[in-house]
């Protein structure tokens, strides 16, 4: 053995013993993982919009959302936060056409740009499709504000200075948010609480459900009615459909 | 004999001495100030009557809490795993942030974050 192969041989004995330390802590992680993804992944939430059903000047959903979630509104459009935020849409040459109301929200999509580009993985999509972001981990970046396809992200420039639901954290400034269907409410069986609000008084305009399963008010509505999803052409999956778009 | 005279015929020991005070300094100072500055030891207040248990023993609670709190945090924000433990279990025995939480993390000069966000009322109002 000359001196340039010992000294291989022994680099490559070295860097063997340095890894083998490392391999329990490896495959230890990965099957702890397992065991944790089975809880959420049985459910795919999705959420169906009837536009039909939707009232023109009707802002229930949004005023739900801020004080379950407490979503800031400092009244200046700078600033301002939307998780559910409402548009008036109508046909492009027909000025006599009605208005038609158009909630719109974080899409959830099955392939989320916002995740994708967010460095610190502080946006993620959970194991039950929704896209959220940890807050602790966000660095305040903004990628995710202009990645977002739907304009569906904010960003807290200021702090909130209201607190209606003391349950539920408040996020610093700082941080990006977004719609997270209120998965601390799913998490125990509730519905989100734009749906509950909307269903409180009659317009049962939102359905919110398990995509995975066939038989759910949602799975029915989507195989039963002509549904659209926005900008599909984009190829980011949004799991909120909307019928009469 | 004047100043100048003592610089003239003493040169190296007045630099010796000087730079060795100035070296010192920050030495003594720490060590009088440890002594003469009292600052009042943190007074923990005891948890609330209900309370039987801590989740973890005092010990590890004491140092470790930190990490604890991380753990639950990951489990629940990221796998949506929620324990029996969380930030506001620990608010049903200590009361109050003041008399317990920012004692020791004022004491040490430690600022944190969780209370920007995470509610922890005071009993007596005052958030
Ligand atoms: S709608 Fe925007 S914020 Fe929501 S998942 Fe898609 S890209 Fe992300
Ligand atoms: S602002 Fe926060 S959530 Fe968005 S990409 Fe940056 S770190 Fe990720």
């Amino acid at each position: 053995m000359n001196r340039r192969k010992f000294l291989k041989a022994s680099g490559i004995l070295l860097s063997g013993t340095a890894c083998a330390p490392g391999l329990p802590i490896l495959t230890g992680c990965s099957s702890t993982r397992a065991d944790r993804e089975r809880v959420l992944s049985k459910y795919k939430w999705g959420m169906v919009i009837n536009l039909e059903k939707c009232r023109l000047d009707c802002d229930a959903c949004m005023v739900a959302c801020r004080k379950e979630n407490n979503v800031a509104l400092h009244g200046d459009k700078r600033w301002d936060i939307h998780w559910i935020r409402k548009v008036n849409v109508r046909q492009k040459d027909s000025p006599d056409a009605a208005w038609k109301p158009v909630p719109l929200l974080c899409n959830h999509c099955e392939e989320p740009p916002c995740a994708q580009v967010c460095p610190v993985q502080a946006t993620y999509k959970r194991d039950d499709g929704i896209v959220i972001v940890d807050h602790h981990r966000c660095i305040g970046c903004r990628y995710c504000v202009i990645a977002c396809p739907y304009n569906a992200r904010y960003f807290n420039y200021k702090e909130n200075p209201d607190w209606p639901n003391k349950e539920y954290p408040k996020r610093s400034h700082g941080v990006a948010e977004s719609c997270n269907f209120c998965a601390h409410l799913l998490d125990q069986g509730k519905k989100p609480a734009c749906v509950e609000a909307c269903d409180k008084i009659n317009a049962n305009a939102l359905c919110h459900g398990d995509l995975n399963d066939p038989d759910s008010e949602i799975s029915r509505l989507i195989s039963s009615n002509p549904v659209k999803r926005l900008r599909e052409d984009l190829g980011t999956e949004p799991k909120v459909y909307y019928i009469g778009l | 004999m004047s100043i100048k005279g003592v610089w003239a015929t003493h040169r190296n020991a007045v630099i010796v001495t000087v730079s060795t005070l100035i070296i010192l300094f920050p030495i003594a100072y720490s060590a009088a100030s440890s002594i003469l500055i009292q600052t009042p030891d943190p007074f923990l207040e005891l948890p609330d009557e209900k309370y039987r248990e801590c989740v973890r023993d005092t010990e590890y609670m004491r140092f470790h809490h930190m990490d604890l709190l991380k753990e639950i945090r990951e489990e629940f924000v990221r796998y949506g795993n929620r324990g029996e433990v969380a930030l506001d279990s620990c608010r049903g025995c200590h009361t109050s942030r003041r008399r317990f939480c920012d004692q020791c993390h004022n004491s040490v000069s430690l600022s944190l974050d969780c209370f920007g966000c995470h509610y922890y009322p005071e009993p007596d109002g005052a958030s």
